[in-house]
């Protein structure tokens, strides 16, 4: 039972009567009145029960992208149907409009699209839709909620990926450059074909020469099919707000350009967020479903306030790389929490592979070290220092163990890790 | 981005409910309330029944406790006397003729119209604690002050009025006295004034008889002595009695229709209605307000660790320990690290090695760098800010030589 502003309108016609009728018999005549023109109203709408409702939304959408979610309401009972309906989805999942007129004849079906604007990464699941019809007087109706499965997956932005094509530039750069002027441990061989003037001489295989009675020359090529394996650290150094948005998604949209890249570039990519387990894994995956895969993934992937365990992260790559691999650490370097975990054990891992450890840089600090207003700020400055310097010496101290450090802004990081990659492949130290 | 991949739900059809099933569901939401609701109707209607209705107000008619007067009011009653009990003096004004008797208790909270208004009723009048009004009602008798035989005790009739002579003796407070041949005073104290006692009636019309002091009508004292008997026969001279305790909140005083109508007789008799009206419409509103369409979504959201926390927490923990020292070491390491590294020094660079360096790039004396850069501690919060901002010139110095 739901009352309409009619039935509001309805019971205020009582303060005319009253005037007309002083007595206060009028009042409860017409109270009684309002309640049963109200109850019979209620009673003759349409059942809001009787009406089949089929709900199509999209698996996925692109964070900030906009995606809708359509309602097919079928009036299966035999009285017309007029009322409002709310399909109802959580806050972050942007729904607009809230409620919608509906007019069903008995019979038929009209279909009700919802707007969604996702503003936040994860699973959103829609709630009940609720159906409230109205009688024929228009006073009162019926209300029902009824669960309609429905569920949207929201995934990360990669807005990053508008380096992407600047960085692809510099990849091919590197494979045209190969075949002329490098050779170092940076290229692999590719491939003999006939002289052509203007090739380096020294790219001559003189012994394929001997063999063809023309002049061959070797080819060289990037290196290919390595591999790159991504930590996401989803620890609770990573839920950190790092300009209004946690460190994990600066970390995921270093992840996705990089894996990006790799695929591009030939190399297999494998993914891993972990905290004290494993929250999400992609592994496996051939390059053309890979980025579906990771983006899928990683949309699920939330920080939780907990300390990463890092043996456990050493144990997972053990285990899943048997041969030289580039591993790329997404946490941050946090001093306290790099000391206690990662540095004991990130020795095991820079004794196999290359790893990078990329971090996002807190302007914050940056800021705060810089204030000078009053004693106040000058001691948080004295904090945000001593915080630089330790940063700075368990740096170092990674470096020393042979681990590429990277620090940048949210808004750099995948980028510098691109192009760190990019140097990395170029040096041949894949 | 192509076409997207759209999942489809199964029709859904009602909630799986029928009126039967929604039924026994508000039954059960709704039955421990329900039940709680009856329990305290049931309680109230229990509560409201048997007990006839007593107050605390003092020598009221209904109150037993020692300072009332239900004891007395009962006798009364059941000697057929009607008692009739008010609070103001327009019911009074209504109950009280000639031919009642209007007992006044106390005179508290009277004005002098309220008195007038009471000798206008043309009723006997029987004043217990009541000097003030006695005074004003006849001039006949006084009340003496407090200082005159103030003490309870028993006291003998000691005059020819036959509802005294019949009590005999009384306990008693206070004294009248007796202003004019026309009043006859009874039960005088010890060693009281000429011509006062307790007890004091002044005939005619309308009879006027005075009782000193409340003692021999509250439930405590009535059974003492013959105090009974005199209160009896004082106030049970007519079939009918009003019994008037004065009220603080009796606005319906002694000004009668010449001060003009009262505020609640000024509002039109249709403004109660209207009320109600609205009330109904109010009523009605809330309904409609009031169911949501749908419930409300809840979501879980991420946990908030606002960057700089733990920064700050720290600079809060130096400031709070007076760590100046620590503070400007903090910041010397900073910028002699910065610099260092300008510099093109090592980071194992030696202190004097750095000092060098800097004081070259800067043209300043290499004993104010190593000063400033090594120099004792800070020990206080303007030596503190002095030390920054003296290493930001010097920063600022190496940045740009």
């Amino acid at each position: 039972m739901a009352l309409t502003w009619r039935a509001v309108a309805l019971a205020a016609l009582a303060v005319p009567l009253v005037l007309l009728v002083p007595a206060t018999g009028t009042v409860l005549l017409w109270a009684l009145l309002v309640v049963l023109a109200c109850i019979l109203d209620a009673a003759l709408a349409a059942s809001p029960r009787r009406v089949a409702i089929e709900r199509a939304v999209p698996a996925s959408v692109r964070l900030t992208e906009r995606a809708t979610s359509t309602l097919t309401l079928t009036n299966v009972g035999r009285r017309h149907l007029r009322g409002l309906v709310r399909d109802a989805w959580p806050p972050s999942a942007g729904a607009g409009p809230s409620r919608q007129p509906v007019d069903l004849p008995p019979a038929e079906a009209r279909r009700l699209t919802t707007t969604l604007v996702p503003t936040r990464r994860g699973d959103r699941v829609a709630d009940r839709v609720t159906i409230r019809t109205v009688g024929p007087l228009r006073l009162a109706g019926r209300q029902a909620s009824i669960d309609v499965p429905g569920r949207l997956r929201v995934l990360p932005e990669f807005a990053s990926r508008r380096h992407l094509p600047s960085r692809l530039a510099r990849l091919r750069e590197l494979d045209g450059r190969a075949a002329v002027q490098v050779r170092g441990p940076g290229t692999e061989f590719d491939s003999l074909r006939e002289y052509v003037v203007g090739d380096d001489v020294r790219a001559i295989d003189w012994r394929a020469t001997a063999r063809r009675g023309d002049v061959v020359v070797r080819t060289w090529r990037p290196e290919r099919d390595r591999r790159v394996f991504v930590v996401v650290d989803a620890g609770r150094t990573s839920a950190v707000r790092v300009l209004d948005a946690p460190r994990l998604d600066a970390s995921i949209e270093a992840a996705l350009l990089l894996a990006a890249l790799a695929s591009r570039a030939g190399d297999r990519v494998e993914l891993l967020a972990y905290d004290r387990r494993v929250r999400a894994r992609v592994a496996g995956t051939g390059a053309p479903r890979l980025m579906s895969g990771l983006a899928d993934a990683l949309a699920t992937v939330d920080a939780e306030l907990v300390e990463t365990d890092w043996s456990g992260v050493v144990a997972q790559v053990q285990e899943r790389l048997s041969q030289r691999a580039l591993v790329v650490l997404l946490t941050a370097l946090d001093p306290a929490a790099v000391e206690q975990g990662l540095l004991g054990v990130v020795g095991q891992l820079t004794a196999r592979h290359q790893v990078v450890l990329a971090s996002v840089a807190d302007p914050e600090v940056a800021e705060l070290r810089a204030a000078r207003d009053d004693a106040a700020a000058v001691f948080d400055a004295a904090a945000a220092e001593r915080v630089g310097l330790e940063r700075q010496a368990v740096a170092t101290r990674l470096r020393q163990r042979g681990v590429e450090v990277l620090e940048a802004l949210p808004d750099e990081l995948a980028p510098r890790l691109a192009d760190t990659y990019l140097a990395l492949k170029a040096a041949g130290r894949l | 981005m192509s076409t997207p991949v759209l999942t489809r739900s199964a029709p859904v059809v009602g909630d799986g409910t029928t009126a039967r099933t929604r039924a026994a569901g508000r039954w059960r939401r709704w039955r421990v309330l329900l039940a709680i609701v009856v329990g305290l109707v049931l309680v109230a209607l229990l509560a409201a029944l048997p007990e006839p209705r007593t107050s605390s107000v003092r020598l009221a008619p209904d109150n037993p406790a020692p300072d009332g007067a239900r004891a007395a009011a009962q006798i009364l009653g059941r000697q057929g006397v009607h008692v009739h009990y008010v609070r103001r003096i327009a019911d009074v004004r209504a109950a009280a003729h000639p031919g009642t008797t209007l007992l006044v208790a106390s005179d508290r909270l009277l004005d002098e119209d309220q008195v007038d208004a009471l000798a206008a009723t043309g009723a006997d009048l029987a004043l217990v604690d009541a000097g003030w009004a006695l005074e004003r009602l006849t001039d006949q008798l006084r009340a003496l002050g407090a200082s005159a035989s103030s003490d309870v005790e028993a006291r003998d009739a000691a005059c020819d009025d036959p509802d005294a002579r019949a009590a005999g003796t009384i306990t008693a407070a206070g004294a009248v006295e007796a202003l004019g041949p026309g009043a006859v005073v009874c039960f005088p104290g010890s060693g009281a004034v000429s011509r006062s006692g307790a007890y004091a009636v002044v005939a005619g019309s309308p009879r006027i008889a005075a009782l000193s002091d409340a003692a021999p009508l509250e439930n405590a004292g009535l059974a003492d002595e013959g105090n009974a008997a005199l209160v009896l026969r004082m106030l049970g001279r007519h079939r009918d009695l009003v019994w008037y305790v004065p009220s603080v909140d009796d606005t319906s005083g002694a000004s009668d229709a010449s001060t003009g109508p009262s505020l609640v007789d000024l509002v039109p008799r249709t403004v109660p209605l209207v009320g109600l009206a609205l009330l109904l419409v109010l009523a009605v509103a809330a309904l409609w307000r009031g169911r949501r369409l749908g419930r409300l979504v809840l979501e879980p959201l991420p946990v908030v660790v606002r960057s700089g926390e733990a920064t700050r927490g720290r600079g809060r923990l130096y400031r709070r320990a007076r760590a100046h020292g620590h503070a400007g070491a903090a910041l010397r390491a900073g910028t002699a690290t910065r610099c260092a590294a300008r510099l093109g020094l090592p980071r194992s660079a030696e202190p004097a090695a750095v000092v060098a360096a800097v004081a070259r790039a800067t043209g300043r004396e290499p004993g104010t760098v190593a000063h400033l850069l090594y120099g004792p501690p800070p020990t206080d919060d303007s030596a503190l800010t002095r030390l920054a901002r003296d290493l930001d010139d010097l920063e600022s110095e190496v940045q740009h030589p």
